[in-house]
């Protein structure tokens, strides 16, 4: 990667995008994974709360849990950029 | 506050001969949430019977069921219908029994006629759809039929059919399939029958009908126009009645549903020969107002009393009990669940809190402004009641909008004359010309965790209340250490991160001087607190040791604050830079004719975006702030499940005494 040639604010300015990328990696696939988990878990709770209204609190929260994922995603991301 | 309505349990004892007036009072004070009485030998019930109707019941229902069906047939619905004038309940009665008869024929008759009607439209129609094929072919439909020697086929082939045999056939052209009509001699009818087989024949079935196909065709549409006239007759008949009658039936199934309710009422109440037992839930404060008006009624032929409350065994109805602004964000906790009723009630705080989320997430003047607008013309039309609670929520929610938007300088994301007063959300899109010194997001993050944790602190201490109040015994006392280890622990690791890094809006605590191996007064202070905190939540439940990662977790999710408000901030900007200054300013120097066309572009550019991120602000907003409540706050201390107060009784909206 490193080139003899490339002068410090070249390497600077490559670091920089590194970062982004990186920042946009984290969030980008922990987004994925939150939504992958959530997918099952949201079908599955449209389908209870349909047989009964009263758990619709319930299944929010187990719907919600895997968005704990992209959150961290998210920090690690801000902690990246800035 | 912060507490269900109080509720007293009353029982009502008295002759059966009373009954009719006692319902009459219970049902007018609307207050007294009936306990229905079950025949399974409940203690101190043995020997008792569910009661049986009041006399007119069964009159009642069947008037109610036929005014509900000519509603129906009239897609009336009380819900939306405008209250012009209440009617006077005697008077409604008379006509119940005089004009609901008269109306009830006429509009049966009227719909009877109407099915029928559309039953021959439709057989009309499927005559002419049978009778198109033979359209194509010349000759009368008498034609067809009545030989002894001869048969006849009339179908679909796919390709042209020759036969070797004596015929006559007709061939009518079409798309994909072509229309056949073949006559031939009896005994040839299995040679004519193979070689059509061969062509792919699907037979179709020779109208019962003589005359020229296309003659018998354009009779039948003229039929359906009459029927399709007549059908319109019935339309604008039955709207006639409906425009006519329609408050009249709204007000009678109001009288005849209030009659329903109160005659079918001896049904929830327990029995003997002579006298029967009610039991219910009536607020507390009210309790003196029923039991004077009852004794009122029956001229003190009446024994009513206040049975003690056992909170283990006896579900209490639940009733919020909250200052009038609040009261909209019921709404959102019946969403949810309603509260115990010796559970906390947590309808303040969210009515506080939710706003004030919505406003750090969505805080712009602009959207604000848009969204209390939309509110208050949404609010004129809309009726249903959760619909006009949620707009009312919504509706303060936009003024914290408005509010935040000032703090943060923020007009549909163009900065406003002066300097954000809260940190800036500002952030470097469009080569600076769409704000200033770019976004505080080190100092916004750590906002949005200082909220969580406060936040969070404020739901286990609103926890131990709860355990405190709820529960009993030795889990009582561990129940609420837990909760308390809880917040040890949080803070005991808080305190232990200032000592490593010096984070902004934080204490700076590194500095301190070391007292054991590299660790200062501050951290060991937080790594006490910390284990304390696991040992008081182990002592509660073990398993809860691996819910401790939650901790951090649910602190950090509060970082969506500044997330989800940035992303909407950011995405006003882009809007603003294309539609502005890629758009509309290169254009305003010189005005050419595609330069208009150019400013036209960005003034649609301009508002469908800011339509987008407006829907897409309200909803991040709302969501996302009604999410960090119930999840990372109410599952803190909340467990809901309370049943609804609903007391014996109907607010008349069309009729009155």
């Amino acid at each position: 990667m490193v080139d003899v040639n490339m002068t410090l604010e070249m390497v600077q300015a490559s670091q920089v995008g590194m970062k982004a990328i990186g920042a946009g990696i984290a969030v980008g696939l922990t987004g994925i994974g939150a939504g992958v988990a959530e997918m099952a878990i949201g079908s599955a709770a449209v389908g209870a709360t349909a047989e009964n209204k009263d758990v619709f609190g319930l299944v929010l929260l187990l719907t919600v849990i895997p968005e704990t994922i992209v959150i961290f995603g998210l920090v690690v991301g801000l902690l990246l950029l800035f | 506050m912060l507490k269900p309505e109080q509720m007293s349990r009353l029982l009502i004892v008295a002759s059966k001969d009373q009954m009719a007036p006692v319902v009459t009072e219970l049902y007018r004070h609307n207050l007294f949430h009936i306990e229905d009485y079950v025949e399974a030998g409940a203690e101190g019930y043995e020997g008792f019977k569910i009661g049986s109707p009041l006399p007119g019941a069964t009159e009642a229902s069947g008037d109610l069921v036929k005014i509900r069906a000519i509603e129906n047939a009239f897609s009336i619905r009380s819900e939306d219908f405008e209250v012009k004038q209440r009617r006077k309940q005697s008077g409604l009665q008379v006509l119940i029994e005089h004009e609901l008869p008269a109306i009830e024929q006429e509009v049966e008759g009227l719909t009877v006629n109407r099915s029928k009607l559309e039953t021959k439209l439709k057989e009309y129609e499927q005559k002419i759809a049978e009778l198109t094929p033979f359209t194509g072919i010349p000759g009368d439909l008498d034609l067809y039929r009545g030989y002894s020697r001869l048969v006849v086929f009339a179908g679909y082939v796919e390709k042209e059919v020759s036969l070797s045999v004596p015929h006559e056939m007709f061939f009518s052209k079409g798309k994909g399939r072509h229309f056949t009509v073949v006559i031939a001699a009896v005994e040839q009818r299995s040679v004519v029958e193979g070689a059509l087989q061969e062509a792919g024949y699907q037979a179709v079935p020779i109208p019962d009908e003589s005359g020229v196909p296309q003659e018998r065709i354009s009779f039948y549409s003229s039929q359906i126009t009459l029927i399709k006239k007549e059908i319109e007759d019935i339309n604008q008949k039955l709207d006639a009645i409906k425009e006519k009658h329609a408050d009249f039936l709204v007000a009678c199934e109001e009288i005849l549903k209030v009659q329903v309710d109160q005659t079918e009422a001896p049904l929830r109440f327990a029995t003997t020969n002579e006298t029967f037992v009610a039991e219910g839930w009536v607020p507390t404060n009210r309790v003196d107002a029923v039991s004077d008006s009852l004794t009122n009624v029956t001229g003190g032929k009446i024994f009513i009393t206040v049975l003690p409350i056992d909170l283990e065994h006896d579900v209490v109805p639940v009733e919020y009990d909250n200052p009038s602004f609040a009261k909209p964000t019921q709404m959102l906790m019946d969403v949810y669940s309603r509260p115990k009723y010796a559970e906390l009630d947590p309808t303040l705080i969210l009515s506080i809190m939710f706003p004030l989320f919505f406003g750090l997430i969505l805080g712009d003047v602009g959207y604000g402004l848009l969204l209390l607008g939309m509110c208050l013309v949404l609010r004129k039309y809309l009726k249903v009641d959760d619909g006009a609670q949620l707009l009312t929520v919504l509706r303060n929610a936009s003024f914290s909008s408005i509010l935040f938007g000032l703090l943060y300088s923020e007009f549909l994301g163009f900065e406003l004359p002066w300097k954000p007063i809260m940190f800036s959300r500002h952030l470097k899109i469009g080569g600076g010309e769409a704000g200033g010194q770019g976004p505080a997001i080190p100092e916004l993050m750590m906002l949005a965790i200082w909220i969580g944790i406060l936040h969070i602190t404020l739901g286990r201490i609103l926890g131990m209340i709860n355990h405190a109040r709820q529960d009993h015994g030795d889990h009582r006392i561990k129940a609420v250490m837990a909760n308390f280890g809880w917040l040890a622990v949080m803070w005991g690791l808080l305190i232990v991160i200032w000592t490593i890094a010096a984070l902004p809006l934080m204490p700076d605590l590194t500095s301190l001087p070391k007292i054991f191996i590299n660790l200062n007064a501050a951290a060991i202070v937080g790594a006490v607190l910390l284990v304390t905190g696991v040992i008081l939540i182990a002592r509660d439940s073990a398993l809860e040791i691996v819910e401790l990662p939650t901790i951090i977790s649910h602190v950090l999710s509060y970082a969506r604050i500044v997330a989800v408000g940035l992303s909407s901030v950011a995405i006003a900007m882009v809007v603003n830079f294309i539609a502005i200054g890629m758009l509309i300013s290169p254009q305003l120097e010189h005005i050419t004719v595609v330069g208009v066309l150019f400013i036209i572009m960005g003034v649609v550019v301009f508002l469908i975006g800011h339509a987008l991120n407006m829907a897409l602000g309200i909803l991040g907003g709302g969501l996302h702030s009604i999410r960090l409540h119930y999840v990372e706050f109410f599952t803190k201390f909340y467990k809901g499940g309370g049943k609804k107060y609903s007391p014996f009784g109907y607010k008349r909206r069309f009729t009155e005494d």
